[in-house]
């Protein structure tokens, strides 16, 4: 039933030899050595500073929804450096093998170029999974982590425990993608992989396994998050937080969750189906014996065209939290941002054929799909106009956040209106699988990074405390911001020239120049790239100085997360809160009541740390290793082991433990401590709830005349 | 967190997950996969009937899989896997529809016209 592969295989070790150890290959053997090296010094440094109980303790086996999205975060940032190494490495390759030269670097046994077409097929398509899958999405799912239970008023996730779990496979994935560097091939078959060439017989190597495995594990993963999200929202709202009073951060969480809730199963299944053709011998995706191409492309997309929304909707959450904080308004159309969100959700569902627009069905079902691709820009476009009218009079802070900020507005305008153009079926024919579809793609992921940076430098000082350095937050942005016009707009025109997408070899001489720049503007990346540690550096440096001392670290910000102590303790809240607004920060500061204390404690219960989760993500990192390797009693082990696992924990459970009231009063009376004083509540602001306008300095002078009553429709606090 | 009072095993979706329930589910899905896959291999029906056949298996599958091991009913405390219920019936319909539909146009423009092809008009 299994099918043969070609070339030795062992019961002990399935495929894997020696001679699978790329050791001659002269750039990976060399970086091989440097991330040996630097994995002995950390372990050495880890070990000599005595910190691995620390590690284990607060870290490893952590259930805080914090904690938890801090990892995935940095989990996410590395990631971001592979990428955007690999694409450093394709950007050299095409500026070097451009033309019929031949250029002398045959180092690699390549003709063109350094790279052999082999090893360039392996970074295109690496380079795409890990951007969309291992970077994006872990960036923007650490980010809804930390952000949606404070945002809610919540404690924690609603399922602590499979939140970690959630991390601890995704970075399985990690790995698994990571290894593939050092330890046989990845796939060529570009980030969603072509039927039928991933086939046995077309190719035969680990690559595509390796593919495989990895889309699952993190698909595994993120769908877990999914639920956990929507479990949070629907149940663990702060008293008076109804549904009318969710920031909209919040509801893009819970539109995007949805998406991945109901899509990540299709990418799934689909993959499954690649396995059982690969591993069992059916015929899901040949050509023959009653398979279907396209059926593969189609089911791929069916998840495809969601989970782009889904990587996208968070980031417009987090724009419409920064532009109105430093604009000093409410969000411009509450009740429409959020219909909108629900709409680009729901209409993302009947538009995946957009992808493959060039199968050949004919116009009836292109008219179909090309008008419901259109249809997103309605809501888009309400959301853009909407941002808009949130800047429009208000009194803007052109902080680092900010810049972020409009800097992913400009390009989701571009990314948008490029994606109108291959909406239409008669020029997507033109340009389908050119770099013209590659530079649409990249503004709109790019949109996705340039909000993540604005969200990290804006949420940065509530977890930590102290802000991000400005200066080099905006000296990393305007850099970062040089990079991709210098590379993206070269890839527009080499589109519209006829380039076709992942040419190891770009043959037309005529479009070196335009390479030549895009090399400019990657070198500017770089730049980019440094000075972002170099923002790092000097904020850690001068933490001190930086050190934020009320709740609200902006002194303009409007959601709930800004309410409780800076940086946020673990409990997150020392009494829940209770809402009386929309944007209930700024309705507080607005009304006097942001240093409202709590007359009394309650006890309050939290989860237990568990080491369960990572062991189970370890677990199925060597389940992965071993399908890919065909080392089936690795595989069964590993799986039976996390079943086993599974069932135990399930079994014990966890009862959690209880802090009690006085201990609480205590805790939270360091807290407060720790913040100095809590003047925010004299900063000079806006309009307060929703609907208000710009106010000019109305506010010292209300603040001097006491409080003022809530609104009669609000109860205690 | 908030409310680690309720105990949850008295929550009625935990009190609706019984051995019984589950084992039934799986011997039920079991068995129709297994019929389904009888019948591909031997041919037993023309291909038009094999179809419906298979989707028959497959549809009585996904209500025992959702009633067995879901724990997924129409009563009021079950209100929000019901939203989730009723949300999933337009995708499904959207995603099988739409691909039947395409693929359907796209044998009738590619593929040799044979008989009892799924898709022929
Ligand atoms: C205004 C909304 C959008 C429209 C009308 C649109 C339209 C399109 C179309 C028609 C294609 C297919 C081009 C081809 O292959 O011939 C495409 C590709 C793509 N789009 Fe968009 N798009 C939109 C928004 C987005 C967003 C928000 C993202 C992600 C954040 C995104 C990411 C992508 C990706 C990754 C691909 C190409 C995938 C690949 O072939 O590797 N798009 N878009
Ligand atoms: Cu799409």
């Amino acid at each position: 039933m299994l099918v043969n592969v070609p070339g030795p295989w062992s019961p002990l070790l399935g495929r894997l030899a020696l001679s699978e150890i790329p050791y001659t290959n002269p750039i990976l053997a060399p970086l091989f050595i440097v991330i040996v090296l630097a994995g002995i010094a950390l372990i050495a440094g880890v070990t000599y500073y005595g910190k691995w109980g620390y590690l284990w303790k607060e870290w490893f086996t952590t259930v805080d929804h914090k904690k938890l999205g801090i990892m995935y975060i940095i989990l996410g940032l590395i990631m971001l450096f592979r990428g955007f190494i690999d694409g450093l490495m394709m950007r050299t390759q095409q500026a070097l093998g451009d033309g019929p030269g031949d250029n002398g670097m045959k180092l690699m046994g390549a003709i063109h170029g350094y790279l052999a077409p082999f090893h360039f097929g392996q970074i295109y398509s690496a380079h795409g999974l890990i951007m969309i899958l291992l970077a994006a999405t872990p960036l923007l799912v650490g980010l809804m982590n930390i952000i949606v239970p404070l945002q809610i008023g919540a404690r924690d996730m609603a399922y602590p425990y499979l939140n970690a779990l959630g991390l601890w496979i995704t970075t399985a994935a990690v790995f698994l993608i990571m290894i593939s560097l050092f330890v046989g091939d990845f796939s060529h078959n570009g980030w969603f992989g072509y039927a039928p060439i991933f086939e046995m017989a077309y190719s035969p190597g680990v690559g595509v396994d390796y593919w495989i495995w990895t889309l699952e594990l993190v698909a595994l993963g993120t769908t877990l998050g999914s639920i956990n999200f929507l479990a949070t929202v629907v149940k663990m709202r702060a008293p008076g937080m109804t549904w009318g009073r969710l920031p909209v951060f919040t509801w893009t969480a819970v539109s995007a969750n949805i998406i991945a809730l109901t899509s990540f199963p299709c990418l799934q299944v689909a993959l499954a189906l690649v396995g059982a053709d690969r591993y069992l011998g059916t015929h899901f995706f040949t050509a023959g014996f009653g398979g279907n191409l396209m059926l593969y492309t189609n089911l791929f997309w069916l998840w495809g065209h969601p989970e782009v929304y889904f990587v996208i909707l968070p980031a417009f959450g987090m724009l419409s939290e920064v532009i109105p904080a430093f604009s000093e308004k409410p969000i411009f159309g509450y009740i429409t941002m959020v219909l909108a969100s629900f709409a680009i959700a729901g209409v993302s569902w009947i538009v995946w054929l957009h992808h493959f627009f060039t199968m050949g069905m004919g116009p009836y079902v292109s008219t179909e799909f090309s008008i419901a691709t259109m249809l997103v820009g309605i809501p888009t476009g309400v959301k853009v106009f909407n941002w808009a009218f949130t800047l429009y009079r208000g009194r803007l802070t052109f902080s680092a956040a900010m810049l972020w900020s409009i800097g992913a507005l400009f390009l989701l305008l571009i990314g948008g209106l490029t994606g109108m153009m291959l909406a239409i079926p008669a020029i997507n024919y033109m340009v389908h699988n050119s770099v013209f579809v590659v530079a649409h793609f990249h503004m709109m992921l790019l949109c996705i990074v340039y909000a993540v940076f604005s969200a990290i430098i804006f949420w940065f000082p509530k977890i930590y405390g102290f802000k991000l350095n400005e200066v080099w937050g905006k000296i990393m942005f305007w850099l970062f911001s040089a990079g991709t016009f210098l590379v993206f707009f070269p890839m527009f025109m080499l589109g519209f020239m006829g380039e076709t997408r992942r040419l190891d070899w770009p043959f037309n001489p005529q479009w070196g120049a335009w390479f030549d720049v895009q090399e400019i503007g990657i070198f500017v990346y770089v730049l980019s790239v440094l000075a972002f540690l170099w923002m790092l550096y000097v904020s850690i440096r001068d933490r001190h100085a930086n050190r934020v001392h009320t709740a609200d670290a902006w002194g303009t910000s409007r959601s709930l997360e800004w309410l409780t102590d800076t940086p946020v303790p673990f409990y997150n809240f020392a009494m829940v809160p209770h809402i009386n607004a929309l944007d209930e920060v700024a309705w507080r500061r607005e009304h006097g009541f942001m240093d409202k204390k709590p007359d009394h404690f309650k006890a309050i219960h939290m989860p237990n740390n568990t080491p369960i989760a990572l062991y189970i993500g370890a677990l199925t990192f060597l389940v992965g290793f071993g399908l890919t390797w065909r080392v089936w009693w690795l595989t069964l082990a590993s799986l039976i082991l996390a079943v086993i696992l599974m069932i135990y924990r399930s079994n014990k459970g966890d009862p959690g433990y209880i802090i009690p009231a006085e201990k609480m009063e205590e805790m939270d009376r360091e807290s407060k401590a720790r913040m100095l004083s809590d003047d925010s509540h004299q900063v000079p602001h806006g309009g307060g709830f929703s609907g208000g306008t710009v106010t000019a300095y109305a506010a010292l002078d209300r603040d001097a005349s006491g409080p003022l009553t809530p609104p009669s429709d609000s109860r205690h606090l | 967190m908030s409310h680690g009072h309720s105990d949850p095993i008295h929550h009625p979706e935990v009190q609706m997950a019984t051995n019984r329930n589950y084992i039934t589910g799986f011997v039920v899905s079991s068995l129709l996969m297994l019929a389904a896959t009888i019948l591909v291999k031997d041919h037993v029906l023309p291909s038009f009937g094999l179809l419906l056949a298979i989707i028959g298996c497959a549809g009585i599958a996904i209500i025992a899989q959702v009633y067995f091991l879901l724990h997924i009913d129409i009563s009021e405390h079950n209100i929000w896997n019901t939203v989730a219920l009723v949300m999933f019936i337009p995708l499904f319909i959207i995603t099988i529809g739409l691909t039947w539909w395409m693929f359907s146009q796209l044998y009738m423009r590619t593929m040799p016209m044979m008989p009892g092809m799924p898709g022929m008009h």
